[in-house]
């Protein structure tokens, strides 16, 4: 197990630059997901790692020796492809079998090698199949028996269960999990779907257009997220959005004649920015009433979602849509009237220039 | 599947105005191309087997005598004949394994990222193209004692090539392989880009070395196609007789085909030597067939 360390590191393709100055320590025995959008450079990044990939410039450390010089076989990493990549023509028992085979373990240690790695990902009654006659799960189980079988340094998958249906996708992750607590080797983990990533990390890294965002925990991604990149990215429903204008403690959103007062605290931080500011705020600090209270502004319902466990209800309010996160059956229908009113611990004010959280929460 | 096809006739197409069936249009195709194949290959098939049981001479007006066996006896009990195949099968192993050894090779060597890689390969493909007859005249031409330019490049002064008879049975295999080799490496070619990159990559993640994978990974996958090759050229190499017949006289590169060629038009022997080009049937099939189960245990794998 190892502790990976990423410095300064640039990748061109061509002209094009993939990555831009990226910066990452992975601690030995961490999970670490990297989440982004298609393009973003992510498995370019993991590929870098895995020395798949050379890098333009930089450094990458392994336990602190540099490695972007070696080749693959000689960083001791196991990677999980996308795809799977199982050798097609060997069965299940030799396609876990061959890290072991090809660096000429004896017979006798690499069969209880593969027994245990199939019994742990509950494969052993297909070992004697070919990959092709499986189904996407047991597939996706042989690529992780593959990579674990030899112990490598660290563990680097790249959308492991993008292939696999909803269903599946969830218990796989669980068996993930499952396997990373009982092994602690260390992981990076690639994928888009920000619900495997809050479930998996133990952190979080966000990259977009090569550059890295925000690296943190999934409760800080998601409550404190460094800028609107972020905010926008984690989270489902999207966060709520809206260019706004603060007179006083009145914050007013993009043309709506009435505002919401913000407590003193709040405002202090963003006050200097006030050329210009983009609110934020997440469904469930969007609160609804039925009845006018105090801070409350009065607005017409547009739109609901009953998802079972709560409703999302959208308002329209001056030029922009709110969506809030209710109990379920909270409000009837469309066209009714309710008030609403934002929770200001909970609000984000980003610079409209620069994207960053003015708040200053990171 | 097929007759599928055949029913959805457009109705409003002209054959359907001129009352034409689904079945008459097919008829109309299959019924030249079947009659064709009678006449010119089924008809003399089954006539020269009825040939070979007799004691029939093209070259005089003799009636046919009925021999049963005789031809068949006589045939796989000269010792003559046994060491044509003998000569065959030495001089099909030698071509075929040098075209897959040189074709595999340049398949390898193509199968990446090179400059001019597109003209290379047409250039590379050049010889195949090429007549038969052609080719043997003008390698007589190289390999002549005494002004052939591959003596020239290799310092070999006066060596007889075709003239010496251990020798002349590798140079004609030779000239096979500069001319086919090239069919090889097409088909090889196919077969090796066909094999997934990601697969060469996880084989790195699994730190496989290069021999490793391509034992363990690159030959299996491309063992199929290269097992076509290996038919096709098999079978063609048993019947070579153009080349050879051309390049040299020996009776140390006297093959079944230029054998059965003596027997036919030069002794006139034709009972006899259907019987032969039955046999040598017979044995092309039965070698194409084990080729073809093979094939099919190493497409099973
Ligand atoms: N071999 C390559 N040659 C040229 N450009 C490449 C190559 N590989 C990736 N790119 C480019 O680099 C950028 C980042 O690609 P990358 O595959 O790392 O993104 P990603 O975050 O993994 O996206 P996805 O979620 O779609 O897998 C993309 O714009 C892609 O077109
Ligand atoms: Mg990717």
């Amino acid at each position: 197990m190892a502790q990976i360390d990423i410095q300064n590191v640039q990748k061109f393709f061509g002209q094009h630059q993939v990555l831009k100055d990226l910066n990452l320590t992975i601690e030995d025995g961490e999970f670490v997901v990297m989440l982004g959008q298609s393009g973003g450079g992510k498995t370019t990044a993991l590929r870098a790692i895995a020395g798949l990939e050379t890098v333009t410039s930089g450094k990458i450390l392994i336990n602190g020796e540099e490695v972007q010089n070696r080749k693959a076989a000689d960083r001791d990493i196991a990677f999980v492809f996308q795809s799977f990549s199982l050798y097609p023509h060997m069965t299940v028992r030799e396609n876990i079998a061959f890290p072991l085979r090809a660096v000429r373990m004896n017979a006798a240690d690499r069969d209880r090698a593969v027994k245990a790695v199939a019994e742990t990902l509950q494969i052993a009654q297909h070992l004697d199949r070919k990959p092709s006659a499986l189904s996407g799960g047991d597939m996706q189980r042989v690529a992780i028996g593959r990579a674990l079988v030899r112990r490598p340094q660290a563990l680097l998958m790249d959308e492991p269960l993008g292939v696999l249906d909803a269903k599946l996708r969830e218990q796989m992750r669980a068996e993930i999990k499952r396997l990373h607590i009982a092994r602690g080797s260390t992981s990076v983990y690639v994928t888009h779907d920000q619900i495997e990533a809050m479930s998996l990390a133990d952190r979080i890294v966000i990259l977009h257009d090569g550059v890295l965002q925000q690296v943190g925990a999934p409760d800080q991604v998601y409550l404190q997220p460094t800028n609107l990149f972020v905010a926008k990215f984690v989270g489902s429903p999207v966060m709520n959005v809206s260019d706004v204008r603060i007179d006083g403690n009145n914050v007013r959103l993009n043309g709506a004649e009435a505002g919401f007062r913000f407590p003193d605290e709040t405002l202090s931080t963003v006050r200097h920015a006030e050329a210009g500011l983009t609110l934020g705020v997440r469904p469930e600090a969007v609160l609804l009433a039925h009845h006018q209270g105090e801070g409350y502004v009065p607005v017409v319902t547009t739109n609901i979602e009953p998802l079972g466990s709560h409703d999302i209800v959208d308002v329209q309010l001056g030029g922009t849509v709110l969506r809030s996160r209710t109990a379920s059956g909270f409000v009837s229908g469309e066209g009714q009237q309710v008030w609403v009113r934002l929770d200001p611990a909970q609000a984000h004010f980003f610079d409209k220039a620069t994207g960053l959280n003015m708040r200053g929460a990171n | 599947m097929a007759s599928q096809v055949m029913t959805n006739l457009d109705p409003k197409s002209r054959a359907a105005a001129k009352g034409l069936s689904d079945l008459t249009i097919r008829n109309l195709f299959i019924i030249p191309t079947i009659a064709f194949l009678i006449i010119f290959n089924i008809f003399p098939l089954l006539y020269s087997l009825a040939y070979s049981f007799t004691d029939f001479r093209a070259s005089t007006r003799a009636p046919a005598n009925f021999v049963g066996l005789q031809n068949y006896r006589d045939l796989l009990s000269d010792p003559f004949i046994w060491s044509n195949f003998s000569i065959t099968a030495k001089y099909v192993l030698i071509s075929v394994t040098g075209q897959v050894l040189v074709g595999f090779g340049l398949a390898m060597l193509l199968n990446r990222a090179i400059p001019a890689k597109g003209l290379i390969t047409t250039l590379l493909l050049l010889p195949m193209m090429l007549s038969m007859a052609v080719v043997g005249l003008f390698w007589k031409l190289l390999y002549d004692p005494n002004f052939g330019i591959i003596n020239y490049f290799l310092g070999l002064e006066k060596f007889e090539w075709l003239a010496d008879p251990d020798m002349a049975l590798y140079a004609i295999a030779i000239v096979d392989i500069w001319m086919w080799a090239p069919f090889v490496m097409l088909l090889s070619l196919a077969g090796l880009s066909a094999v997934p990159k990601h697969l060469y990559e996880a084989a790195e993640i699994d730190r496989a070395s290069g021999l490793y994978t391509f034992f363990r990974i690159t030959l299996p996958l491309v063992a199929p196609i290269l097992m076509i090759a290996i038919i096709f050229r098999t079978m063609e190499a048993f019947k070579t007789f153009d080349l050879a017949y051309v390049l040299s006289s020996q009776p140390t590169t006297e093959l079944i085909a230029i054998r059965l060629y003596k027997m036919a038009f030069q002794e006139w022997q034709t009972g006899m030597s259907s019987a032969f080009a039955y046999i040598v049937l017979i044995m092309v099939v039965a070698i194409t067939n084990i080729y073809v189960k093979y094939l099919n245990k190493v497409k099973a794998r």
